[in-house]
């Protein structure tokens, strides 16, 4: 078995040699042939990497890498040649980008070989220092590491789960923990897919889906069926564009909307109640134009800010109401739309709109919360105009609405007379803290760096597609597979029966 | 002949029987008379039989059912098989081809478990080809056009010379349905089926239907109907279907399918269509076959011509008088008749292929010809297309509605699972095809054989072959049109071929399932490992590229890379054979020269499984954790939503795996019911484990060292 071990083992310098010293060369050639004419020698193993901090107030953020292939990062990444660090030692090290040798950071490295670890497989973790600048590049650069992929929500979780590393106490609030961080990637995902983007991304599906879907009909149905000539090369013809549109995406990293980071918080409710002022009061600036006029603001006002260390970015919305006016219309739509995406909603009520019984009070406000939230969203809500109040209906509904079933926190508070603000802004700064401690929250970086390595897995099987084209159809087709679900990973999972249904639509097929 | 047990009536049949039962039968007996002294004792006396208790009745003798009744034979049950004319046994309603694009795949897998239509095949098969033959060995399409006649004799014999079968010609009227076994899931439980024509019960502990197009079957030709599952045969008992939806409360829907009519060869001028030969050396579909019956030479061609304008004419000059096509509202995504495709694809030219029926046989098969419109019309749209200028039909095509069972209603093993017994397989369950019914007959036929001798029923990953995709697509997802198998639909492709069916099945077959010879078993062995040695062999040719391009200098290597590579390396490349590499390492590799070609396919294919296995292993893991059948969803005290507890509750799916498949689970629910699972049977672990100490006289309920165990917990989640 010896000359077996030597002959990986020399694969393996190789491709870690191919590794570190090609300059600029697309990271996803590691997995096509390093011999000439022959298909790649390296198995793809599932291994995951996730940042597993909260930003904000973080000095380190810790990224966590698990799966077979976590030995090849830290080879790659932390300088080790030669051998493996001890085991759960912390080391300081170097960290380096595979691709360019560039030093990302200086920072503390761990190695959990297995099964003494989080997840149960071989981990290794990263402490580098908490800046957007230096997350996104370490990130980035372990998504070009052969092998490696960002984790989808709750994927170590759920790897530690079944290694049965998470007693049955911890294991009750797993699915909540799934589901919220199911819910975050989701909203993410919406904030990028969102305008130009998502539309190319949804345009790339589709022609994917065709290309798979004419690929699997000349397998399946030519040599019965009268499949016209051609059909093949047109799919060459889509593929080769298709791989070239993404190569050209991937290389270019200013171009594209720069979505800024922080948490989310949208300024939503009904026209006049207050929105641009308490956006106004929050700034301790003017930056939304504020009159007694309903409907002025018409488009979406963003800005922002540091809350007491964590960063924020505020945004005020259209009041929202039917009207007959384009462009008012135009800014409800979008103000419902950053709701959707938004981490958290300050939903701002007048409070001399609401009824003065108090439980009438507690429904109506249920009722107007249902018809602003797309679900039960994360929310708080802010009754504004206290001082146009009497004061002992004041007392009274302050002490009536909290602690009502089915209500989020309420606050009431008056923008002109600055009244209730420090205890809002205190109850708007623990909310916020909570949701920084949350890794997920508020950076789109992760998305991104997860984005950007499910194209260069998509472009990858492009290219196997292109490799086996004339050989052997099928594993061509493999490699249309592989990008069609790299790509469904970003726009959406394509299902068996989907492409069915458009192979059936194109061709007449029999019985 | 006597006719009381034969459970066809006269009035049922159809006006236009060409096929009738002295003809037939008088047909049979010329050409095996040892059948036909076999046949006495067989099926005529019901009396003596009602007394027997048998383990497995099989009720219908199609495709599936002859699978069926052979592998519960093969298992070891006692088997009766029921069919209304038992010279229809093998008979092929449709095409007489036999696999085919997907289809190959699944005959190659029911010969790996032993089963009838694999052999059969290659001892009446006229015309063998391999389809896709360059599209690479994964999608190899193994077919054969077969001998009508040859087919059915070699079913028929197979099954009257399997010991514990027997034969029954006769009518099912009803099934007998008791109160359940209280210790199995289920709300009813089978014990045995009811003739026609007689109050003769038959027990059984286990019943698998098979009724094909037969239950509550309706022919249609132009504007008449009547009532049939096939030409010249009746519909089964009303008894039935009744029994399957009111009694027993099974979701049914309808479905319809159709057939050509039949041409006098005579009568077509074959020069005008282009002639297509088949393989130079036909390739057997068995893998215990070294050739097929038939010899290269004695193969018979097969015609290809295209539909015209004048057809597309004729389809729309007809259309009021095709009701089968008029109440096609919601028909399949394919185009199951010529009316159909001419009518969703206009102004194009369709290919028709003309196949024959037989070596002896008169008629030629129009394949992309099936329509229900009149006879006469049938005739004036044939001989709209230049070979058939002047074609003479045999038999009309025609249309056939059937009800089919929701198969979602099934367990994995094909067990109806609100039913202790019962088991259905074939079109029953929606399929369409040959190859789709004798896959879920030999499947279903074995799991009852394994139920009615008491012993657990087996399951087959979609993760280890297509009859597992097809068994799992019709279990979780059920049908909406009938359902037919394609490459497409297995995910993973490169490992299921048609090259290694045996190494994946026929182990599996015969260590867990009961129903492989020893005989296939062994050769299933000496084959898998031949190829394991062969492969070390291979990897053990250990040279530097530039010793490789001395050995071999024909084939383009690279001698930039100072790696070393192995024989199995070599063998990747697209010009390298065993042939030569044999020839080069003649001491080594000589002896697996039989294996030649199976050996450059594992070789070319091996990175690319390597790749699946991962994602196979986490699905296999998946679907070994089963949900039981009684759970309330409703009520499971597991975070999850109401959205979600609607679809376990109707869908009831039978793994977790099952459950991750459905339209609409989360991964977040997911993970709950993988909690749940985990949490039972942990419970009924301890409690298995307390009863044990407790008969043991030991009970030792270590409060502290629960505690501890806790504390440990908390302790671990702090480090990160």
């Amino acid at each position: 078995m010896l000359p077996l071990r030597s002959v990986c083992g020399g694969i393996w310098r190789a491709a870690v040699h191919t590794v570190r010293t090609s300059r600029g060369a697309p990271p996803y050639r590691l997995l096509s042939s390093t011999c000439d004419g022959a298909p790649a020698a390296l198995a793809d193993a599932d291994t995951i990497f996730a940042l597993s901090s909260g930003h904000g107030r973080c000095g380190v953020a810790v990224v966590r890498v698990s799966g077979p292939a976590s030995a090849t990062a830290l080879r790659c990444m932390a300088g080790f040649t030669q051998r493996l660090p001890p085991p759960r030692t912390a080391l300081l090290r170097s960290i380096t980008d595979p691709r360019s040798t560039e030093v990302l950071d200086r920072g503390l490295v761990l190695w959990f070989p297995a099964p003494r670890s989080f997840s149960g497989e071989d981990s290794v973790e990263f402490h580098i220092h908490g800046g957007p600048a230096v997350i996104t590049a370490v990130l980035q650069a372990l998504g070009s590491v052969p092998g490696l992929r960002p984790a989808e929500a709750g994927e170590f979780t759920r790897r530690a789960f079944q290694a049965g590393k998470l007693g049955l106490t911890e294991v009750e609030g797993l699915g909540d923990l799934i589901h919220a961080e199911t819910e975050a990637q989701r909203r993410q995902a919406l904030r990028q897919m969102s305008g130009e983007l998502g539309r190319l991304y949804q345009d790339w599906s589709d022609r994917l889906k065709r290309c798979l879907a004419h690929v699997e009909a000349f397998i399946d149905f030519s040599e019965d069926e009268l499949i016209e000539d051609g059909v093949l090369n047109r799919v060459d013809v889509s593929v080769r564009d298709l791989q070239a549109e993404i190569e050209r995406h991937l290389k270019d990293e200013r171009r594209g909307e720069r979505l800024r980071g922080g948490v989310q918080v949208v300024i939503a409710g009904a026209t006049n109640a207050g929105k641009s002022s308490l956006l106004n009061k929050l700034c301790q600036r003017p930056a939304a134009i504020v009159s007694p006029i309903a409907g002025t603001t018409r488009d979406v006002v963003e800005t922002a800010l540091d809350l007491g260390g964590f960063p924020v970015l505020l945004s005020d919305t259209a009041g929202l109401r039917d009207s007959s006016d384009l462009v008012e219309r135009e800014g409800v739509r979008r103000a419902l739309e950053r709701v959707e995406q938004a981490d958290l909603t300050l939903v701002v009520v007048d409070s001399a709109h609401l009824p003065s019984e108090v439980d009438r009070a507690a429904a109506f406000l249920r009722e107007h919360l249902s018809s602003v939230l797309p679900d039960t969203g994360r929310c708080l809500l802010v009754l504004n105009k206290a001082d146009l109040l009497p004061e002992k209906q004041r007392q009274k509904l302050d002490m009536e609405l909290r602690g009502v079933s089915g209500l989020p926190a309420v606050c009431l508070i008056s923008c002109q007379t600055n009244e209730g603000l420090k205890d809002f802004l205190t109850v708007l700064h623990s909310s916020v803290k909570t949701l920084c401690g949350d890794p997920l929250f508020g950076a789109p970086t992760l998305t991104q760096a997860r984005h950007r390595a499910h194209l260069q897995r998509c472009a990858a099987a492009l290219a196997q597609y292109q490799r086996y084209r004339d050989t052997d159809l099928a594993l061509a087709a493999e490699g249309v597979r592989v990008a069609v679900t790299s790509l469904g990973r970003i726009t959406g999972r394509v299902g068996a029966e989907e492409i069915l249904d458009i192979i059936f639509k194109d061709f007449c097929i029999g019985k | 002949m006597g006719h009381e047990s034969n459970g066809v009536s006269n009035r049922d049949t159809p006006s236009f029987n060409f096929y009738s039962d002295r003809c037939a039968s008088h047909m049979l007996r010329k050409k095996l008379p040892f059948l036909h002294s076999l046949l006495s004792p067989v099926s005529r006396h019901v009396g003596h039989l009602a007394g027997h208790q048998y383990d497995v009745i099989v009720v219908g003798g199609g495709h599936a059912g002859t699978e069926a009744a052979a592998a519960a034979a093969r298992v070891g049950a006692e088997t009766l098989l029921i069919t209304q004319k038992i010279h229809t046994i093998g008979a092929l309603s449709c095409n007489p081809s036999l696999g085919g694009v997907g289809k190959g795949q699944l005959v190659k897998e029911v010969d790996a478990l032993d089963g009838l239509c694999g052999r059969a095949g290659d001892w009446a098969g006229i015309h063998f080809s391999i389809l896709n033959r360059r599209k690479g060995p994964a999608v190899w399409g193994p077919r054969a056009q077969l001998d009508r006649q040859r087919y059915r004799d070699f079913i028929q014999s197979e099954l009257l010379s399997t010991p514990r079968l027997t034969v029954l010609e006769g009518s099912v009227e009803e099934l007998l349905v008791t109160e359940p076994n209280p210790e199995e899931p289920g709300h009813h439980r089978v014990t045995g089926i009811r003739l026609a024509n007689g109050s003769h019960a038959i027990s059984a502990r286990s019943v698998v239907l098979t009724t094909g197009t037969f239950l509550s079957g309706s022919l249609f030709v132009g504007q008449t109907t009547s009532p049939g599952g096939r030409i010249g045969d009746a519909p089964s008992s009303p008894g039935l279907s009744h029994t399957l939806r009111e009694r027993l409360g099974l979701r049914t829907g309808r479905l319809r399918t159709g057939t050509p009519p039949r041409i006098v060869k005579d009568s077509v001028d074959l020069s005008l269509a282009k002639l297509h030969l088949p393989d130079s050396h036909p390739t057997p579909f068995s893998f215990l076959n070294t050739h097929t019956h038939c010899k290269p030479e004695e193969q018979l061609p097969c015609y290809l011509t295209f539909t015209t304008p004048g057809v597309e004419r004729v389809v729309r000059e007809s259309l009021q008088l095709n009701c089968h096509i008029q109440q096609d509202t919601k028909g399949p995504r394919y185009c199951p008749s010529i009316e159909s495709r001419v009518l969703r694809f206009p102004g194009r030219s369709h290919q028709v292929w003309l196949e024959p029926e037989g070596v002896t046989s008169d008629l030629l098969y129009p394949q992309g010809l099936s329509m229900t419109m009149p006879p006469d019309i049938q005739l004036r749209l044939i001989r709209e297309i230049p070979p058939m200028r002047r074609a003479e039909i045999h038999t009309p095509g025609y249309g056939v509605q059937y009800d089919f069972v929701c198969p979602t209603q099934l367990s994995p093993a094909l067990q109806v699972k609100s039913t202790q017994g019962l088991f259905l397989a074939g079109q029953i369950n929606g399929t369409t095809g040959y190859e789709e019914a004798a896959a879920q007959g030999l499947w279903a036929g074995a799991n009852a054989a394994r139920w009615a001798l008491s012993m657990p029923t087996v399951t087959l990953s979609r993760t280890e072959s297509y009859i597992g995709v097809l068994i799992d697509d019709l279990v979780s997802r059920g049908v909406t049109e009938p359902y037919r198998m394609f490459t497409s639909r297995a995910e993973f492709r490169t490992s299921l071929r048609p090259d290694n069916a045996d190494l994946r099945l026929t182990p599996k077959g015969f260590e867990e399932v009961g129903c492989v010879s020893s005989v296939r078993y062994q050769e299933s062995l000496r084959v898998r490992n031949s190829l394991q040695d062969a492969l070390t062999a291979l990897q053990a040719l250990f040279l530097s590229t530039s010793s490789w391009k001395k050995k071999l200098p024909s084939v383009p290597i690279s001698e930039t890379k100072s790696t070393l590579l192995t024989g199995l390396d070599l063998l990747q490349y697209n010009d390298v054979t065993f042939e030569m590499l044999a020839s080069a390492f003649p001491e080594s590799l000589s002896s697996y020269m039989e294996f030649a070609q199976r050996l450059k396919i594992e070789a070319v294919y091996k990175p690319h499984c390597d790749l699946n296995k991962k994602e196979i292993e986490r699905i296999q893991r998946e679907e070994n954790m089963s949900l039981p059948q009684d759970i309330d969803y409703f009520s499971l005290p597991v975070s999850l939503s109401d959205e979600v507890r609607e679809i376990l509750d109707r869908v009831r799916p039978s793994t977790l795996g099952a459950a991750t498949r459905l339209e609409g689970i989360t991964p977040a629910a997911v993970v709950n019911l993988l909690n749940y699972v985990r949490v039972t049977e942990k419970k009924k672990e301890t409690h298995r484990n307390q009863r044990h100490q407790e008969a043991r006289g030991i009970l030792k309920v270590n409060l502290s060292e629960k505690k501890e165990k806790k504390v440990r917990c908390r302790e671990h989640t702090l480090k990160f």
